[in-house]
């Protein structure tokens, strides 16, 4: 299997990238369509199978990161700090990880605690961010994940979350309690 | 919701709030959480709220609420014949404290499964500061050719003018040469005062025989661009005042 000059181009583009580029500017840098463009990155997200990269994305911005096994090689390189969270702080992220956007009334009838200290501590740490406020009475912030966050967890993408049986098994995917 | 400097967010005695209070409960006793009566844990539950030691008030209330919910199940089901206030009727079922507790207990699922992940350690990097240095518009290869030439020029001159020591030359001659050149000619450039053969001493004595004219207020220096020439300027008031 070869790369298509569509793949190349844009392998090249996020290379050079800070930060994440969406399909649209992919497709407007490199002169391609978008659904070449959308074909290239699953190209791409197969020739990286094995290597020491990975394609991340959230919706539809697309970034190049390092492949989560090599975590080890790189953070050594870069002499990065490992993630450190409290169980309180990982039960919130949790919240706002599968149940994104999220306000802070939710997450807590959810954990019936107070949240306050877990989500400013999770928001200093840019895992969690707040997304714009909801429509509703009071206008609190909506929060959801960030990249950092798929990022830390070495997701390539919010469809990576891991399925958790929960004591019912499958059933509790599908149970919603109902909004507050 | 109260807001300003809260309490650090640590588990109470083992525990995370008083749902994971209950589920503790519920799975110490190998309970099915579908189908057990939650009103049958209001006892026990009471009894380790009370074994706690001192909360904050806000988490008190937090524990203090979920018991009075159980409480008031294990009495609706002591005395069937006890109807709940209209009010409260949607918010007090069994079955809605029997789905928040089912929605904690997978949110404690989840909470591992990340944790489990974090602390694996395989994380993702990206590339950091991979700023693009982009040269400078306008490159003109010829004109770097010749500024090395120039160069090369230079090089050969100092090491023939380490052949030729004794070169002395001081500030006050400097000035009084240039004065003198100046008398003749109004206007002259930087270049020009170095000659042909500048040695490094002599560039510098002029530079600074320049910046002392300069602050007598007896010459003028443009210079309109970085690396353009300097050019000198007799002042008009200096020469009428030489002239009187």
């Amino acid at each position: 299997m070869t790369r298509s000059a569509v793949a190349a181009a844009v392998e090249a583009v996020l290379f050079v990238a800070e930060k994440p580029v969406s399909r649209a500017e992919l497709a407007r840098t490199i002169g391609a369509g978008a659904k070449a463009v959308g074909e290239a990155l699953g190209e791409l997200e197969e020739w990286y199978r094995g290597t020491g990269l990975r394609l991340q994305h959230e919706g539809d911005d697309w970034q190049i990161v390092t492949a989560p096994e090599m975590a080890p090689h790189v953070a050594t390189y870069l002499g990065a700090d490992r993630l450190r969270l409290s169980s309180a702080a990982l039960e919130t992220l949790a919240v706002v990880a599968y149940r994104q956007p999220v306000t802070r009334a939710e997450v807590e009838s959810i954990r019936g605690v107070n949240c306050d200290q877990t989500i400013y501590t999770l928001m200093s740490r840019r895992l969690i961010a707040e997304l714009g406020r909801r429509e509703a009475p009071g206008s609190p912030f909506e929060y959801g994940t960030t990249w950092e966050f798929l990022e830390c967890f070495g997701l390539a993408s919010l469809d990576a979350l891991p399925t958790v049986l929960s004591p019912e098994g499958v059933r509790s995917e599908d149970e919603r309690v109902p909004s507050p | 919701m109260p807001v300003g400097p809260r309490p650090p967010d640590v588990s109470i005695v083992g525990f995370e709030g008083p749902l994971d209070l209950l589920l503790e409960l519920v799975e110490e006793k190998k309970l099915d959480i579908f189908t057990m009566r939650l009103g049958d844990l209001a006892d026990e539950y009471l009894a380790r709220v009370r074994r706690m030691a001192v909360l904050p008030a806000d988490e008190v209330s937090a524990f203090l609420y979920i018991a009075s919910r159980l409480v008031l199940l294990k009495a609706r089901s002591l005395l069937p014949s006890l109807t709940p206030a209209a009010n409260d009727e949607e918010l007090d079922t069994e079955e809605e404290l029997r789905l928040r507790l089912i929605e904690y207990a997978t949110t404690k699922g989840r909470a591992e499964a990340l944790g489990d992940r974090m602390r694996a350690g395989e994380r993702a990097f990206h590339r950091e500061g991979g700023t693009v240095e982009l040269p400078p518009k306008g490159g003109d290869p010829d004109a770097l050719a010749a500024a090395w030439l120039k160069v090369m020029a230079l090089t050969r001159r100092t090491q023939e003018d380490v052949e030729v020591p004794g070169e002395r030359y001081s500030v006050e001659q400097r000035t009084a040469e240039i004065e003198a050149l100046m008398a003749e000619r109004p206007k002259v450039t930087f270049a020009t005062l170095l000659g042909d053969r500048p040695t490094l001493g002599y560039a510098i004595v002029t530079f600074i025989a320049l910046l002392d004219l300069y602050r007598r207020l007896a010459i003028d220096i443009t210079q309109d661009e970085l690396f353009g020439e300097i050019r000198i300027e007799r002042k008009v008031q200096r020469m009428e005042g030489l002239t009187e």
